[in-house]
């Protein structure tokens, strides 16, 4: 039915068809279905069967052979559920097909293709995935982008969600948090867009004053937790970690629950929840739903690295929110080490770029925490701190007068905040009120909550460097010192009290939210009465990690060694040869000659 | 506190509190009754959830016409209290920016209370207590104590545990005027508070003495390092490989 509507509109055209956005035309036809008797219409249609092909046929000829073969192949992998070819053709294939023919455009539109794939409307749900996300990250999406590409998603989910029973599709792990990440990503970039008013025509005006469910957060969430209940990973998960058998976990999860496909898309969406909260600014919810993953890298779940990484990020980040900074550190250097030994492995990624770039986002949260929350940590981590942040680092440590390099990293190392709500487009009077008297931006609005924080305790570090020079002082006598009111001085002294005590998670305790009251600093005091009593911890030279490290490295150079081919032995015997026949060599060989000459021996 | 498993799950919460922090029926609006009722309740009988007062301003947050002022000022009252733990700045964060108010006949108190309500906050934060009970106390934040902390049961104590929690951890003994300052008493009323404490008070010189407590026990340490047998495993079988080949 909609191949023959399309094809009675399009017999109103020429048939150059392949510049036509077919998208919008199909939407704006489908409005005005309305045919007067059965006979003129049946010719028609096969008429129009006719041109459409011939229209259809132009725009494929357009599409270079290359990209014809590789979708065909591409479509036939994903029929016979062939993962290895799936994976070469997603992440090599259109990659590099990308690269020659649509560095600078649009790939071609999915209806154009679809005789190459037999109409098959799973692969070109599939497709248009692929399309808008090479929109998104390539070119500027206008609103049809962003309208179609929901649309899209919602049908990719509906099709996962609401088929009659689990479908019998495979994908990658890869492609398939991608599928995740990039939903999220056309969500809150969407946010985004739509937060800026002033910029809008009156043609996009009009349309968002009518697409209030576009991009909705409550259909976000509705498609996630519906991810989620359906794979019922939270119960997988408790499972595994109770230790029960195979069997008993095939019972608990239910249909879909065994099938690959559902089973990760439930744990990336819950990884997808954590990340959307936390673009809505709730820190504690976003915790929350993942309560029952547990964070090691042992997990089959970390074997999609981009995945592994906006995880810790993510859950570091919320720890800051919450002024749990110790747990922000331990957080970081973990992934931040993980990444640092998967460097060799991930130069060649497609994402190795993107990693890092969270990863160095995750330098400078790092630094932020170590700044408030000062103590002994990892040499690697703090090291390559120092390189990138250094500055910025020594500032923050420096108290009220630090506040810019806070401000500064923190914009920088945040995620991309944003509103749960659209500005009144339906309302032109609220738009223009609203257009008149913007709203703070979300992240500015998170960044002001953060600086107060970081002002309450703007004076500990004044504080500390005196204290560290004393193991016992009169109060009056340090604020004289400081140049301060005693009773000022007293109550930032409890200010420092509580900044060096923090709630952190104790070892395999379950849940990002339990936690434990624990000190964080090596410099302790108490008040008695007006006497500051001061101890310092202090720690013992550290010999054995030195140690353990340099007989590791001593190691692999060893192996190194003892794997290396051996020379091939004609070759210098050859040289040695030559060499000992022209006894007027120039010294500089004699060593080679002496060793090829052991060679030759043996 | 001093676990965060009784913040994040209050044994006080009641099952069907719970279903509603924990499931996916807190998105649903019409809940939000419910979760506003216990709010109501933990205001009159000295209790707290923070949780469930993050799920009201979810939903109020994703559906703005639910948006009820009053809640708003006493989940941030109520969050006041919860320092030195970050809960008010977490609820401040899920208030997104109101659109004008669209009644001029109901006027919203909240954008004249949470200035005064930022400025408490701050100032209890910074254990400026003083100074706090002072702008507690001032004309400014009159329609404050009038309209809304006076329905809140043991408000003005539950910013003294805010304070006891800071003395406790910072001072062995402490001057009677000084903890009276802190805690906006004196005389019998400072005597019989720090009595109910189980603090002890020197009579001569007025000096309390605060009971010994992990926090106000310091001790310098020297911290040796410890070799665990798991960090050498690898060194260890790499040596047993090496020598196998060999």
């Amino acid at each position: 039915m909609t191949q023959q509507r399309k094809a009675l509109w399009e017999s109103d055209l020429d048939e150059d068809l392949h510049d036509v956005d077919l998208n919008l035309a199909i939407g704006s036809y489908g409005q005005n279905g309305l045919y007067d008797d059965a006979q003129p219409r049946i010719d028609e249609a096969t008429l129009i069967a006719v041109q459409q092909q011939v229209a259809q046929q132009a725009a494929l000829a357009q599409v270079p052979d290359p990209v014809k073969r590789f979708i065909v192949h591409f479509h036939q992998a994903v029929l016979d559920n062939n993962l290895p070819e799936i994976t070469v053709a997603y992440e090599s294939g259109w990659n590099r097909l990308t690269e020659k023919f649509y560095a600078k455009t649009e790939w071609p539109e999915a209806e154009i293709i679809a005789p190459l794939v037999n109409d098959d409307q799973i692969f070109l749900i599939l497709y248009r995935e692929l399309y808008y996300r090479h929109v998104y990250s390539r070119l500027q999406p206008d609103i049809d982008d962003r309208f179609h590409s929901y649309e899209n998603s919602c049908e990719l989910f509906n099709y996962l969600l609401n088929s009659d029973g689990p479908v019998p599709l495979e994908l990658p792990e890869q492609w398939l948090w991608d599928i995740i990440d990039e939903f999220i990503y056309q969500f809150q970039n969407f946010c985004v867009w739509r937060s800026k008013v002033k910029s809008k025509t009156e043609e996009e005006l009009i349309l968002l004053a009518d697409a209030s469910q576009i991009w909705s957060s409550y259909s976000v969430l509705n498609v996630l937790y519906s991810l989620i209940q359906k794979s019922k990973i939270n119960e997988y998960i408790i499972a595994q970690q109770e230790g029960k058998s195979q069997e008993e976990i095939a019972d608990i999860v239910g249909e879909y629950g065994p099938k690959p496909l559902y089973r990760m898309l439930g744990y990336f969406s819950i990884i997808g929840l954590l990340r959307v909260h936390s673009l809505l600014g709730d820190f504690t919810l976003a915790l929350k739903v993942m309560e029952n993953v547990e964070l090691n890298q042992k997990s089959p779940f970390t074997r999609v690295t981009a995945c592994h990484v906006t995880t810790y990020y993510y859950v570091g980040f919320c720890y800051i929110m919450l002024r749990r900074y110790p747990d922000a550190i331990r957080t970081f250097v973990s992934i931040l080490n993980f990444i640092l030994r998967m460097r060799q492995y991930h130069t060649r990624s497609y994402q190795y770029d993107q990693i890092n770039k969270t990863a160095d986002r995750m330098y400078a949260l790092f630094a932020i925490c170590n700044a408030l929350s000062p103590s002994r940590v990892d040499d690697n981590i703090s090291s390559t701190v120092k390189e990138r942040y250094g500055e910025q680092f020594a500032k923050m440590s420096r108290g009220e007068e630090g506040i810019p390099a806070f401000e500064e990293l923190f914009l920088y190392a945040c995620p991309k905040f944003m509103s749960a709500n659209p500005p009144p487009y339906e309302d032109p009077d609220l738009l223009q009120a609203y257009i008149d008297d913007p709203p703070v931006e979300p992240a500015q609005r998170h960044l002001a909550l953060f600086l107060a924080d970081v002002r309450a305790q703007a004076p500990v570090p004044t504080l500390r460097s005196f204290l560290k020079l004393y193991t016992s002082l009169d109060a009056k006598k340090l604020s004289n010192f400081l140049d301060a009111d005693e009773e000022e001085m007293v109550q930032q002294l409890m200010v420092m009290k509580q900044a060096s005590r923090s709630i952190s998670r104790v070892e395999h305790e379950k849940g990002f939210l339990r936690g434990q009251m624990i000190s964080t600093s090596d410099l302790d005091f108490v008040i008695d009465e007006n006497m500051v009593n001061i101890a310092e911890s202090t720690v013992g030279r550290r010999y054995a990690g030195w140690f353990i490290r340099n007989t590791e490295h001593a190691q692999r150079v060893y192996d190194t060694l003892h794997n290396s081919p051996l020379p091939i032995p004609p070759k210098p015997a050859t040289q040695a040869k030559t060499d000992t026949q022209a006894p007027a060599a120039p010294p500089k060989t004699g060593q080679k000659v002496a060793w090829g000459s052991v060679k030759t021996a043996a | 506190m001093l676990t965060a498993s009784a913040w994040a799950t209050p044994p006080t919460r009641t099952e069907l509190i719970e279903s509603l922090v924990s499931g996916v029926d807190r998105y649903n609006p019409s809940n939000v009754g419910i979760l506003e009722d216990y709010l109501y309740h933990q205001i009159r009988s000295e209790e707290y959830d923070c949780l469930a007062n993050l799920a009201i301003l979810k939903l109020y947050q994703f559906n703005p016409d639910l948006y009820n002022p009053d809640v708003v000022i006493n989940i941030l009252i109520k969050a006041l209290t919860a320092l030195p733990f970050p809960d008010f700045n977490l609820c401040i964060s899920l208030l997104d920016e109101r659109p004008p108010n669209a009644n001029p006949d109901e006027p919203d108190p909240l954008p004249t209370l949470l200035p005064i309500l930022s400025s408490l906050h701050n100032l209890l934060q910074s254990c400026r207590f003083p100074a706090f009970w002072t702008l507690y106390r001032s004309d400014k934040a009159e329609s404050l104590r009038d309209n809304y902390t006076v329905e809140c049961v043991g408000f003005e104590d539950a910013v003294r545990n805010v304070v006891v929690h800071a003395v406790k951890a910072a001072f062995q003994r402490i001057g009677g005027e000084r903890l009276g300052s802190y805690l906006n008493l004196s005389g019998d009323d400072l005597t019989a508070y720090v009595a109910k404490l189980g603090w002890s008070v020197n009579d001569a010189t007025g000096v309390v003495t605060v009971p010994p407590n992990p926090d106000n026990q310091i001790e310098s340490t020297v911290v040796q390092e410890n070799i665990q047998l798991p960090q050498l495993v690898k060194v260890i079988a790499h040596a047993q490989v090496a020598t196998v080949q060999v």
